[in-house]
This record gives structure tokens, sequence and C-alpha cells, in this order.
């Protein structure tokens, strides 16, 4: 059989005859009889008109794009990476993998390189049953593809796929993405790129239009908070706290004028505060009395500590609120303890001990402790697995952990024991936070899905669902009525803590997020991600801010100075950066009345301060003390 | 990450630059033989190795999230066992190692292996072996990473100048000029001003060489100098210690690099063997520290330690001191300072090979220089020696042939012809012999090598003889100190034989409170003014008896004219350590505090004269 009867026999073109000539060769196919043989060719051949179809259709829309106005170029450039995704899985479903592959490559080159690791997942799909083995595959297929386009771009685009050579791209994009279309100018290509990345494309409209109350209670005044304490202290002392309750409603009146996005004070119901938690605030208010303002001129002061022989098994750390204590968890499964201060770690006296006790109130919390038992340092066993995540309680009495052993446990720091294991996740839990008021805490996990927990049930009382991929870590918001939660889908949600629902999705990283951290004043959220930038987000509108580009590592440690002011952020890069944080506010807020959503200045790597390497120690937390020193906490490397 | 994939065959490794690595059929064929699967048929090992590869790639990226969220940058076994954990596959046990362990690659038959080596463990040998340490136990160290928005220049801190900034610095200047915004105000302690300037972003203007250092800095480069010269052996290691091993020094390194070589001069014609040693074990020190990069002092250390191997005289007696040691040493920092920093561009061993050879042809240098020239071209290497020394090998024999045989009167002259007949029998016969073939005969030797022809015979035959372990590298990268240290603490007691404790007291100690308070009050802070001797109650001359001496020394300190002087000089630390060193030398007449020159000509005082004790 000769070349040129083949095509005429199937009209192919020349590309095909030579793939047949191989063919003819590789089979050995040397008379017309072996019809088997044949008859797979022939199917062959036709699988390939369809895939060379879809390869046609996308290299016309590529040519389209790449034709088009410069102006519209990079919004319309959206479209093609999705659209190179769904033509991928429907060749892999019609069992040409050989040409998927091929396709894929050919046209990988074109695309952003935030893009290229996901291709590469791609590859890694054999059969079209695979899918669901990939968080990111399922994502692709599942949900649509959200794209943000101007009307203008939105008209070239449709016009195009309405053309009846593209009917097959028309029914994808129907199927599969999502255009968000709205007024203005078309955005420009580093525009563009910095929303993208996630595995869900942009956010959509919809996912942001609920309302946040990102407002944060203010501060008691100090002046009446003593007064009230020592009011409360005189009717104890008098007439045995009859008139307590009177004196609290009274300050409660006082600060009635708040603004109007704080939450009314019980949508989240909390436990009544005790005596020792208005000490304890007293004290606070006091100690951030003493707070030095930062700011350029005035840079902070840090102080390191270093963990040495952790032979690289330290997982996590966390310092307490009033910097008196230092948890790390281990990769052996402990939890280790020190203290900061000249103080030691006291535990409580036997239980028959503190019945025998009989003393005035106000000393009766000193008599408590056993003087006997006070150690620098502590370690509290149960775990099977890594610790990755440690929590102080607000009250510094209780710890949470959570584990790759599936489970959460609570700790008393009193008795120094675990109180509580929390069952309920059934893969490893990467995160866990408690909520800036204490009594909630918050877990996320391998397993999608965040949790809200409370102190007083071993239930989960909350489930955060919707993310695409592992939920690498959470945090209250400083309010506690909300979450924010970075996941390995690439985006950042917020979550509504009272009825569970997601009230923003920010997209912009393009790899896993790392690490979170809201602002004091409760309006921004800063995350780290292991595409090594920070991105900074309007809680209130969803919009990003800015992204901070300088650490060549993943960043997985966020602290915002007491103040406001400063941004400090650490990685496994060895480096701390610090961020002009009040700057980056005042140039959002300023250009905030004629903001478009997506014109604002996008990498911010004029807001970098300083930046200071460290020895060979990668930093795992950090945190800015009540008066504003920074603390940093990490492990020398081995 | 992909180490756990294996690729054989041709055939996949197209396809694996594709889609990454994957298994391959074969491989797949060969693991089912492994466990006693002969027959697998092509189809099915296709399909267990497309199931196989994606299984695995997906263990290894749920490996990296764990490897992640313990904040590690390194997969480990642990990781994966996680990850199989995960999967609810049981871990495999045992896997434990500390390090990557490297596939390895083996060919033959036209089969290609990729293995990982299993060595077999002696269980006896390991129970054995009850030396198993006991891991430290966790421990938290503080230290002050910042202090307002200054990095404090402490060990825990990484050096504020990494040696390749260092390194680039010296090399290519034009890197100063576009400095970036994050360099220039780490660790420097200076004030406000940087910032200020910062903060307006006016243009950025290029600080000059900061000659300003901290009192701190003012005191530790106070007490490292003293220390590396005065006499008190212990605190002199801890010095050179410190000189080795700190971090962020490169600030004072101009300040040390002239006070080595403002020392040298001095005491070169003072003839002081016992600080020359010292000098160059400080040159030695900075040369070892890991943190520093030399290479822009060079052209004042390079002068002071050749001036240590070839100089005519380095001590008061040279027949009786063992200067040789002194120059066998600094031969030892030139070959490493030559090895360290030689370029195509500065041709460093090129400039100190002619220098050394030179002295070779020269028929009047003196036998201590020629004994220098040697000793520093041998530590250059078996092909310096072969070009530079053999060839004159006849000529050093007509050289000291007369002093050895005895016609000579000077016995300092003898002694020195025995040195370079020893340093000449110990670097040449290993050259020698790969040069000359076989049959050593002695008679060619001599008509060769004139009169050390003979000896050195002798020599080749036995290196040819000896087993090729033991053969001596000419040219040793270690640097030992033993000698020189041992040298050094023999010149200092000669100097200080007789003198008893109770009138030791008498020499002008001084204590450290007034010098303290003339670095704060010295208002340019580059000015050091560290006159040993110099203490404001001392105005009178002090006289000292020593030991059984009739004599008297009278010591003059460097009184107040002095001192008024080299303040008002305004030169650096080269005056002042010039003053600090000449200071030290005491004459038999009383010192002129106005003549820092001393002339060479003057006789030399007796042994016990020649006092170090002041130092201490």
């Amino acid at each position: 059989m000769s070349a040129e009867e083949i095509n005429l026999d199937l009209n192919l073109d020349n590309k095909d005859v030579l793939a047949f000539v191989e063919l003819l060769k590789k089979y050995e196919l040397k008379n017309m009889g072996d019809l088997e043989q044949l008859y797979h060719i022939a199917t062959n051949s036709c699988q390939s008109t369809e895939s060379q179809k879809y390869v046609e259709s996308y290299s016309r829309l590529r040519a389209f794009v790449e034709q088009s106005a410069p102006a519209y170029q990079a919004e319309l450039s959206l479209v093609l990476y999705p659209i190179l995704v769904q033509i991928y899985f429907k060749m892999i479903s019609s069992e040409s993998i050989e040409k998927a592959r091929a396709f894929l490559k050919n046209n990988q080159s074109q695309l952003d390189g935030h893009h290229l690791t996901n291709l590469a997942s791609l590859q890694h799909l054999f059969r079209p049953e695979d899918a669901a083995k990939s968080d990111y595959v399922s994502a692709m297929q599942t949900d649509k593809f959200g794209i943000r386009m101007c009307k203008d771009a939105y008209g070239l685009i449709m016009a195009h796929l309405q053309d009846p050579d593209q009917q097959l791209l028309a029914d994808i994009a129907a199927k599969s993405l999502h255009f968000d279309v709205y007024e203005g100018m078309p955005r420009n290509k580093e525009q563009c790129l910095a929303t993208s990345g996630s595995h869900i494309g942009e956010a959509k409209k919809q996912d942001n239009k609920k309302r946040v109350l990102f407002g944060v209670e203010k501060e008691p005044d100090l002046a009446a908070m003593l007064e009230e304490k020592n009011a409360a202290h005189m009717a104890t002392t008098s007439a045995g706290g009859g008139n307590k309750r009177k004196s609290i409603k009274v300050s409660k009146s006082r600060k009635l004028e708040q603004d109007a996005n704080v939450p009314p004070p019980g949508r989240i119901p909390l436990p009544a505060l005790k005596d020792v938690d208005h000490l304890r605030q007293i004290q606070r208010l006091e100690d951030s009395g003493r707070q030095i303002s930062l700011g350029r001129k005035q840079l902070p002061t840090a102080l390191f500590y270093t963990i040495m022989n952790s032979n690289n098994g330290l997982t996590s750390a966390e310092i307490s609120e009033d910097a008196s204590m230092l948890a790390c968890g281990l990769a052996d499964g402990s939890v280790c303890i020190w203290s900061l201060t000249a103080d030691k770690l006291l535990a409580l006296k036997e239980a028959g001990e503190l019945q025998r006790l009989h003393s005035a109130p106000e000393a009766m919390r000193a008599c408590m402790l056993d003087e006997s038992s006070g150690q620098k340092k502590r370690l509290l066993l149960g775990h099977k697995g890594p610790v990755y995540r440690v929590s102080f309680s607000p009250c510094q009495h209780l710890l949470v952990s959570c584990s790759e052993d599936c489970h959460i446990r609570l700790w008393s720091l009193q008795t120094w024991t675990c109180l509580v294991i929390y069952r309920g996740h059934v893969y490893p839990v990467w995160d866990v936070r408690f909520s800036p008021k204490g009594f909630y805490f918050v877990s996320c996990s391998y397993d999608k899905t965040a949790r809200l927990w409370a102190t007083n049930s071993h239930k989960s009382l909350r489930f955060f669902v919707g993310h695409l991929s592992d939920v690498d870590c959470v945090e209250f918001h400083p309010n506690t009525n909300y979450i924010a939660t970075g996941s390995g889908d690439r985006t950042v949600r917020l979550w509504d803590v009272a009825t569970a629902k997601s009230v923003r999705i920010m997209t912009g990283h393009k790899s896993s997020v790392m690490s979170l951290a809201f602002s004091n004043c409760g309006r921004f959220l800063a995350s780290g991600s292991i595409d090594k930038n920070v991105i900074v987000w309007d809680v209130a509108t969803g919009i990003l801010v800015t992204t901070l580009v300088s650490h060549t590592h993943t960043v997985v440690a966020l602290a915002f100075s007491r103040d406001n002011t400063m941004l400090a952020t650490g990685g496994l890069g060895c480096r701390l950066a610090l961020w002009d944080f009040k700057q980056i506010v005042l140039d959002y807020v300023s250009k905030m009345p004629n903001l478009c959503r997506d014109n604002n200045n996008i990498v911010g790597t004029k807001y970098l301060v300083n930046s200071y390497p460290s020895k060979e120690t990668p930093f795992v937390t950090l945190r800015f003390s009540r008066q504003n020193l920074l603390l940093c906490v990490g492990y020398f490397k081995t | 990450m992909s180490g756990t994939t294996s690729k054989n065959g041709t055939n996949s490794a197209v396809s694996s630059m594709l889609y990454g690595s994957t298994f391959s059929a074969e491989s797949i064929k060969v693991m089912a033989e492994s466990i006693g699967v002969g027959s697998l048929s092509d189809d099915a090992a296709k399909e267990l190795a497309e199931d196989v590869s994606c299984k695995i790639k997906k263990m290894v990226q749920d490996g990296w999230k764990c490897m992640l969220h313990a904040k590690r940058q390194k997969l480990s076994v642990k990781d994966i066992d996680t990850s199989l954990k995960v999967r609810n596959v049981e871990p495999q046990y045992g896997f434990v190692a500390k390090d990557f362990i490297p596939f390895r690659f083996a060919s033959g038959g036209g089969r290609e292996l990729h293995f990982t080596e299993d060595k077999e463990v002696d269980l006896s040998e390991i129970t054995a072996n009850s030396s198993v340490k006991i891991p430290l136990d966790l421990t938290l160290r503080t230290h002050w990473f910042v202090v307002e928005g200054i990095q404090p220049t402490v060990p825990e801190n990484p050096p504020p100048l990494s040696k390749d900034s260092q390194f680039l610095d010296s090399v290519n200047p034009v890197i100063k000029l576009d400095q970036g915004l994050s360099k220039d105000a780490a660790g420097k302690p200076t004030t406000g001003k940087i910032h200020k300037l910062k903060n307006v972003e006016t243009i950025h203007v290029k600080q000059l060489a900061t000659h300003e250092l901290s009192v701190e800095q003012q005191l530790y480069y106070k007490e490292i100098t003293e220390a590396c010269v005065g006499s008190d052996e212990p605190r002199r290691g801890e010095a050179l210690q410190s000189l080795g091993s700190d971090p962020g020094l490169h600030e004072m390194l101009p300040r040390m690099c002239t006070f080595v070589a403002e020392g040298v001069k001095v005491n070169v014609v003072q003839n002081n063997l016992a600080l020359l040693i010292y000098l160059m074990r400080m040159v030695r020190a900075l040369l070892d520290n890991p943190s520093l990069y030399l290479e822009k002092y060079l052209h004042e250390l390079i002068p002071s330690v050749m001036t240590c191997i070839v100089s005519k005289q380095l001590c008061m007696r040279p027949e009786l001191d063992n200067h040789w040691a002194l120059r066998d040493f600094a031969s030892r920092l030139m070959a490493q300072i030559c090895k360290t920093f030689n370029t195509l561009t500065n041709n460093l061993q090129t400039r100190v090979t002619r220098i050394f050879s030179k002295a070779l042809q020269n028929d009047k240098t003196h036998l201590s220089s020629l004994y220098g020239s040697i000793a520093g071209l041998s530590e250059l290497g078996g092909e310096v020696i072969k070009v530079f020394i053999v060839p004159r090998l006849k000529f050093i024999s007509e050289r000291i042939e007369p002093h050895l045989l005895g016609t000579s009167m000077s016995n300092t002259d003898k002694t020195a012809a025995g040195h370079i007949r020893a340093m000449l029998q110990k670097c040449c016969p290993p050259i020698l012999k790969q040069m000359r073939n076989a049959p050593d005969i002695a008679e060619e030797y001599k008509n060769d090598f004139g009169f050390l022809g003979p000896s050195l015979c002798q020599a080749v035959i036995k290196v040819r003889n000896a087993p090729a372990t033991s053969i001596v590298t000419v040219s040793s990268n270690t640097i030992n100190t033993a000698p020189i240290t041992s040298a050094a603490q023999t010149a200092t007691t000669i100097g200080r034989v007789a003198i008893p404790c109770s009138q030791r007291q008498g020499s002008p100690v001084v204590t450290a409170l007034p010098q303290i308070r003339a670095i704060q009050t010295s208002q340019p802070a580059q000015k050091f003014v560290i006159v040993t001797q110099n203490s404001p109650q001392q105005t009178q001359p002090k006289v000292v008896h020593r030991g059984s001496s009739p004599q008297t020394v009278v010591l003059s300190s460097a009184n107040s004219t002095t001192a008024s002087n080299s303040n008002s000089s305004g030169s650096s630390g080269a005056a002042a350590s010039s003053s600090l060193l000449v200071g030290r030398n005491n004459d038999n007449s009383t010192l002129d505090p106005h003549s820092l020159i001393i002339e060479t000509e003057i006789v030399r005082a007796p042994p016990e004269m020649d006092d170090l004790s002041h130092l201490e």
C-alpha cells in the first residue's frame, strides 16, 4: 500500500500520512490481509482527528488572543490556561494519552510560569479515573474556573467563540468557565497576574458579596477598668458581690458608641469573664501603656530564641501573648514549654491539699500553687506524631496542640497534664489556634476542612467546608467572629464563625498558603506562602492590597506590631523582613475613593524597611510583645 | 524528590523528559522477578508501571506537605512514612537515614542498573561498641538579633559582611557604587544619619570608608593587640583564637594589618625575634578567620611576611636564636597567602617567586636571607623547587662550602650554612628523584651540584628506597604553630632569665582605667592612644634595677611630650602602634622620647637586657 492511497482513502493531511508511514514501518505491515492491524490503525486515526480538532481550535484561540489589541491581551490570555487543561482532560478521556501530553508540551510555553507546576501534576495522570486522586485535577474538573474580564474583552472572546469552527471550545467555556464581567478599563499583565494562580481561577464576585463586620471592640479604658475593679473589690468586701453586676453594666453602657463595623457583642456567645480574667486584662492594658511606637525612624528591637540540638525536629513554636512562655512542638510528638521570665513553671498542689486550703480570696491563687514544683522547662507527652502547631489560651492556663496522629489535645498548664483529646479529624491536623477571647479554638486539616471546637465540649461545633485541597493554616479574627484559612488550593478564605459560611475568597497566591495573621485593627489580613510572597488583603472588600516580595523561601511566620505600624515576616530562608505596614495602609486608603477593584499597586518592594539574616536558623514563629519587642523563634540547622 | 523513581531503558528516556520520571515496564518486570513472579505480561507491566508511578508521585507530594509543615526544606524518610500512614499503609519501619542516600550506577552486558548500597552490618560489632552517644538535650539560647533596627555583630548573628561580598568588594569595586539598600545599614554601628537619608529617599551618598570605630571596637583592638604581643601565653592564645574565629572583624581589619606591618618594621630594626613571631601568628590567625577576606590588605601583609623570611637579621644573636623557625613559619604563611589569593590579574605567586629567586641569583646575599629565600621557594611547591632551586644548587653549594668546611671565621655563617644544607636536603631529594633517573652516582651529583652533591645523592637514594607514602610532601597545607610557639617562648625566656619577680613590678604596667578614659576622650575616634607605658601618673622616669647587673637601666616611658605628639600628629593606628612598640625598646641609655627611629648599628644589649617582662 502506498502513501498516496491512504491519502485518498481517508482524506488525511500530510502530517498524518507521515505518521501512517511510520506506523506501517513499525508494525511491519507488508500485506493487506492483516485486517486486525489495519482496523487498529483506523480507529487510532479516528481519535486523532477528534483530538486534532481540539488542537486546531486551541491554536486558533491562541492566534486570536495574540492578534487582539494589546490592551485586552492580558485579560484575554487568562482564557488560555483553563481551556488548555479542559482539552487535556478531553483528550485523556478519549485515551490518546501520548497526544494529550504532546499537546500540553507544545502549548505550555505560552502560559505564565506559575501554571507550570500544575501542568506537571496533570502529567501524572495516566487514566481518567486517576483524576480523583489529585486535589488539583478534581478542582479543575468539578469547579468552574473564575475569570474576571472587562466588558469589552468579554465581548471579544464571546464573538470569537460564536464562530462555528470554535464550537468545541464554546462548549468547554460554557461548561467550565465562569466570567465575571465588570465595567471599566481592562487590566494590564501585572494586575492579572497578581490575582491569578489559584486552582479555581479568580474569586467570583458573588463569593465576596457578604458584609464582613471586621471591626474590633475598642479596648476598655484602663482608668475605667481600675475604677471598676476597685468598685467590685469594695462591693465584694463589703456587701459580698451584690453590686458587682451593676457596676459592670454601667461600664458597658459607657462604651456603646461603637462604629458600625464592630459585630454586636453577643454574636458569638462567650462564657462570662472571671475575676482572674479582669485582672489579666488590667495587667495587659498596663503593659501596653509602656508600648514603644514603631516606625521607620524607630525600628524594633528583636530578641531571638534559638532552639539548639533539635536535630531539625522542631515542627512548631509559639510564644504566649504575655511573652512569659515558649511552647515548642517537636517531631517526636512531645511538646516542650520553657519559661521565658524569671518565674518558674509551677504546678497546682495535690487535690487533697487544695481542699484543706483556707485563705483570703486574693491570696488564694498564690496558695494553690506548689512552690517546690517550679521548673524552667516542662515536657508534655501524649501525641504519637509530629506536633504541627500549638496555641496558648489567652488566660495562659491552657494549651492546645495538633498533630499528625489526627488528634487535638488540650493541656492544662497548671497541672501539666492532658485534659481532653479531641477526635474528629481523620487526617493529620495542620494547624490549631485559640480564639483571642479564649473558650473556642479552631483547627484545620489535611481532610480539607477546618473545624471549630470549644473547651467545654469534645465535639466540633462547626465545620468549614469548601476548600479544594488541604487547609494548611488557620487564624482567628481579633473579634472572634471570623476565621481565615489558607489552603493548598492557593486561596485564602474568610469564614463566619456563627454561620460557618464562607464570606470571602481571596486569590493571588501561586502556591500553598502556609501562614496567616490579622492586623490588630481587624481590617487587614496578611498571608505567607510557599511561593515566597506575602500578600496583604483588605478583609472588608476581599481586595488584594499589596504583594510583598523579598523572601527567597517559604514564609512561615508573620507578625503585626501591636501598634499596627510594622509587619514582620520570616521563613525558611533564614531572613527576617520588616515592612512598613503604616505606609501600606496609607497608600491603600488614599487610593480608596476612586479604587476600581484591581487598580492598585500590586508588588510592593518599596515597603521593605530592612531585612536581617539569621545564622543558619529558619524562623518558626514571630511575635511582638506587649511592649512591641519582636520575639523570634527558630531552630539551629544541623 | 524523584529519588524514588528510577529510569531504565532508552525508550523511556525521551518520554521521561516529557512527563517527568516514571517507572518503565522493564523496571516493573525486574521487580516482579525479584519477588518470584516470572512471567509478567507486557500489558500488565505497563499497567502496573503507570499505577505505581502515579501512586508514588502522590505519596511524595504528601511527604512534601509534611516536610513543609515540619518547617524543613529537606524531605526525610519520616515524611514518606507519614504519607504512607495517611494512606492507611503500614510505614516502612527501620528505614532511617541521617543523610541523603545516593543512587549508584552500574552497567554491564548491555544493562544498566541504579541501586542503593546496602551494606551488611555486623551485629556483634554494634553490641560490642558501647560508646553510643546520648543525643544532647534540647536547649534554648537567647540573643539580641536586632537592636533598634541594627543587627549587633555577636557570634550568634551572621557576619555583617559575608566573605563573598568582601571578596567581591575587593575584586570588583564597581559593586560598591550600586550597593543595595539592604546591605549598608546592616551591622554598622552608625547612628540615625543613614536612616534619615534613606527616609527622604535622597540620592544615596556612598559612604567613605568608615574610619570610626566604636568605643567597644577600640577596646577590643587594644585588648587584642596587647594580648597578641604581650607575654601572657594563654591570653595570647585566646586573642589569636578570637582573631581567627570571630565574625565581624572586617571593620578593624585595616588597623590590624597596619599594626602588623608597622610592628614588623620596628621590630626587624630592633631584632626582636619574639615580637616578630607574635606578629606572624597574628597574620596566621587573620588568614584563618573564615569570615575575613584579606585581599585588600595584602600590600601591607606581604612585605611584612616577606621581611620575616628574608631579612638579614631577625634576632639579637643570630648564632644562638632560632630565627630559622620564624623564617620557616613565615614561608608557610607566604605559601598560604599565595595559594589563597593568587589570581591571573595580581600574579601574586609570580611576583613573590621573583623576589625569592632574585636573592638566589645574587652572590652577595647574606646567608640568612639565602636561607629564607630557599625556604620561601620550597614552600611554594615542587614545580617551583624544580625551576628555581635545583638549577642554583651548584651556586648555593659554592656559597656555603667555605663556611661549612671551616674556612670561615664567623660562627654565625657556619650555622646559617648548616641550616641551608639541611633545608636543601629536605626539599630537593623528592624533586631530584623525579628529575633524574635511577642509578644515582655520587660523582654525577658532585659535578652537577657541587659541594652538596654527594649528600644530596645519599638523600635521593634514601627517598627512592623509601615507600611512596613516607615521602615528605614539600608544601604542607597545614601550618603547625607548635615549633614557632616554642621558638617564641625560648626567645621570650631568654629575654627574662634573671629577673626576680619582685623587681619586675617596677616595669611600667598601666592600669586599665586611665587608658579607657584616654580612648573615650580622644574625640576623632580613629586615634588610638594605646601607649602602654604612658600612664598619667608616671611622668617621672622610673629606675629599675635588674638582677645582679650593676647597670642602671632607665626606662623612659614615653612621657607626656610623646603622647601629645602622637595625638597631634593625627595619624591613626600606625603612629600609635609604632610608639607602642618603640616604647618597649629598652636600651642601656635613657631613651630619647622623640627619637622614634632607632639606629640599627647600635650594638645590641646583652641577652638579659632583652627584656620582655614589661609586656606582662
